[in-house]
């Protein structure tokens, strides 16, 4: 291994700019009131869960046979000391007792078998192997005083033991009696990880990192043979897990996929650290791990992920619905696929928009789905979307020719102070929620061409968000789009509403696009609006209508294949994961 | 807004200060510009053309650095703010239209938004109305 000539990715480009690269002053103001999405038992996500996890595992997306792909090298300059002398002593006094446990110091339990003592070691663990339920790997059995102890790195197996005590009968006649003590394996355990072990550690991750896509694979690396045989990596103890980021961090900062599917992970304390390390990193697939709460996601924030795979962790379970799930994006803005599946991309408000912070902005472009309503050929739901008391006026520019043109529609009832006097000022404020929506009905049929949005935020504070968005748009009559574009600045002030946006004001300016916004209007292929009304749903159908688009990424109009599968949600599922991954969906499904 | 006659008479006030501040605004951001700063709060923040401004002293320097300017306000409308969004407190959203021509670049349309709010004043028993926040952007941005 030494003679590899293989060069070191540190060598060939240096630390020091991807340091600077990492901008650290990203805002990490948190947003309150989440609590709410994590009541409720397994709603649609875990019913989906159920039936995309074997689609989204077989994707293959990080391929890790790569035995001919470029190993990278060992750092050269340091030697094989650094570990030692870089290895930090364990915190605290522990003294005998490893209840409680450090911070990600693993997920197991202890066992104890009274007068075991007397058994062979061998045999006892045989004979528990053959009537337990899961496999199990006992880590460190000693005696102490009568009593064998041991440990087992998964609560599963654990459970699975206690349940064989009484099950084995030993040679004097006596049962075996198994106790589960419900502390931690001891770091300790692991603290002597030494240089021939992490030289095997870092063979086997040399062989299971992609040079050419800056990709690592530790998907299931305690049971590679290349490590389990030599030494024991179980990346759910902090002791694994920090070898693991160190060899990373040394050899590979510029590493952009890594894999740490299957391996009992619960915590991600330890790969805090990596993420200033390396900065780069663009997919996260920890799929198949132990991960109990979205909070621990806080922990690795700081990565600006593109892609991020959570399915089969005992978090998904507490989001009651889609929508709350696919808010674990609030915390990384750029993510564009959660568990394989792509979300709505967040193109078109970047340039030139000013959101505050990446919160804020993936809070207003879940809110932007207003328009999807908007633009339909109802716009009562969007009732939901106003308070009570919500207030509702429109301006166009004034302007004494061409009375005719398009905006005469919106002409007449454009409030603008300076033309008008009492009653006309109130009449034309609109007030209360009713007669906000039934004033926005009257207005003509619209298509807002999304990617034209630009959005400011103009302040928020924990009571209000009011944000300005401007862009172009066409009517639309008898199902089509027609001449001329026009343009639009929206104001809305909004309150917070559990996870969304509550509507109190909402002021709309209409004016004639300019030509240069009508030639950069509608590049993108633009969707076609719904000729026919949305059929009338039953309350559970929108809910699994809205569940389907958010899931699926689709627009609402498309996610109307339920229909076609009898409201059965997995077979539609199924289906739309089938023909997404022939590629068979037009993109126009996906445009909101 | 206890009534619907409440909710007339503040709209009808409203109304009346919305156009009151514009008048003194654009006079002061053409004529008195150093004086514009005044008018809006210590924390406030201007968002021009995509561009955050926070704070007075960013703001003084920000409007120092514009040219100055000839402001033509063709359309303004207002709307009392839904006092659950201010806790309370009473403040205007004011919407503004027109034309504008800053010396040496050619004349375009602008759109402007205010939040207003009104404030305790330590010169005067009357509270005065403050800018929380100020959204400015040319219609013709994009191009």
């Amino acid at each position: 291994h030494d003679d590899r000539t293989a060069p070191s990715f540190r060598n060939r480009k240096g630390r020091g700019p991807h340091k600077g690269r990492f901008d650290r002053s990203r805002r990490d103001r948190h947003r309150g009131g989440q609590s709410g999405s994590f009541s409720g038992g397994p709603g649609p996500r875990s019913r989906l869960e159920d039936t995309d996890g074997d689609v989204t595992m077989s994707d293959g997306s990080q391929d890790s046979s790569g035995q001919n792909r470029t190993p990278y090298g060992r750092p050269s300059r340091k030697g094989e000391g650094r570990f030692e002398r870089d290895r930090r002593p364990f915190k605290g006094g522990r003294g005998g007792s490893f209840r409680g446990g450090e911070r990600g110091g693993g997920g197991g339990s202890g066992l104890g078998i009274p007068h075991g003592k007397k058994y062979d070691k061998k045999w006892l663990l045989t004979a528990l192997q053959n009537i337990c339920s899961v496999p199990y790997r006992p880590v460190q059995y000693h005696v102490d005083h009568n009593r064998a102890h041991f440990y087992v790195d998964d609560l599963n197996a654990a459970n699975a033991l206690h349940k064989c005590s009484h099950k084995i009968t030993d040679t004097d006649g006596y049962k075996v009696e198994v106790h589960v003590n419900n502390c931690h394996p001891p770091s300790f355990v692991m603290s002597d990880l030494k240089p021939e072990h992490l030289e095997h550690l870092k063979q086997c991750m040399a062989k299971r990192f992609d040079g050419s896509q800056q990709a690592l694979d530790l998907n299931n690396i305690r049971t590679d043979p290349l490590v389990s045989q030599n030494v024991e990596v179980t990346l759910n103890r902090k002791i694994s897990m920090e070898a693991v980021i160190k060899i990373i961090e040394e050899n590979i900062p510029e590493l952009t996929s890594l894999n740490l599917s299957n391996n009992r992970i619960h915590k991600l304390d330890e790969l805090t650290e990596l993420v200033t390390k390396v900065p780069n990193l663009k997919t996260l697939n920890l799929s198949h791990n132990e991960l109990k709460s979205d909070k621990e996601l806080d922990k690795v924030k700081g990565w600006k992920l593109v892609e991020l795979w959570l399915n089969r962790n005992p978090l998904c379970e507490y989001f009651k619905d889609q929508a709350s799930y696919i808010a674990v994006r609030q915390r990384f803005p750029r993510l564009l696929k959660l568990d394989g599946h792509d979300l709505p991309p967040p193109i078109g408000f970047d340039v030139g928009s000013c959101f505050g912070s990446d919160e804020i902005k993936a809070l207003i472009l879940r809110f932007l789905q207003y328009y999807s309503i908007y633009d339909s050929s109802d716009r009562q739901p969007l009732l939901d979307a106003y308070h009570d008391g919500a207030s509702f006026s429109l301006t166009t520019p004034f302007s004494s020719q061409n009375p005719s043109s398009s905006l005469g529609e919106y002409h007449k009832d454009s409030r603008n102070l300076k033309r008008l006097k009492d009653p006309m000022r109130f009449r034309l404020l609109k007030h209360t929620r009713l007669n906000v929506v039934a004033f926005l009905n009257e207005l003509p049929k619209t298509q807002h061409d999304i990617a034209s949005f630009t959005v400011d935020v103009n302040t928020y504070t924990n009571t209000l968000l009011t944000f300005t968005v401007s862009g172009v748009f066409k009517e639309v009559v008898d199902g089509k789009s027609r001449e001329p574009t026009m343009a639009f600045s929206r104001v809305f002030i909004t309150v917070p509403a559990g996870n969304s946006l509550c509507i109190v004001n909402d002021h709309l300016f209409v004016r004639m696009a300019t030509t240069e916004e009508i030639r950069k209007a509608f590049v993108a292929p633009a969707p076609t609006p719904s000729s026919s009304p949305v059929p009338t749903l039953t309350a559970p159908q929108q809910e699994m209508l809205t569940a389907f688009s958010q899931k699926s990424g689709m627009n609402l109009e498309w996610s109307q294949c339920l229909q076609d599968n009898e409201w059965d949600f997995n077979r539609a599922a199924q289906i739309f994961t089938q023909l997404r991954s022939e590629d068979k969906i037009p993109d126009v499904a996906f445009i909101k | 807004m206890a009534s619907t006659v409440d909710f007339r008479t503040h709209v009808d006030q409203s109304c009346r200060y919305s156009e009151e501040f514009v008048n003194i605004y654009y006079d002061c951001m053409d004529k008195k510009r150093r004086n514009l700063t005044r008018l809006y709060l210590d924390k406030a923040t201007l968002v021009w053309n995509g561009n955050a401004v926070s704070g007075q002293e960013a703001l003084a320097e920000f409007f120092e650095s514009l040219p100055s300017s000839e402001f033509q306000v063709l359309t303004s409308d207002c709307q009392p703010v839904h006092e659950q969004a201010t806790q309370g407190q009473t403040t205007l959203l004011v919407l503004t239209c027109g034309l504008v021509k800053f010396e040496g670049n050619k004349q375009r349309y602008f759109n402007q938004n205010f939040l207003l709010t009104a404030q305790a004043s330590p010169n005067n028993d009357q509270p005065v109305w403050k800018i929380a926040s100020d959204c400015f952007r040319f219609q013709d941005w994009n191009s």
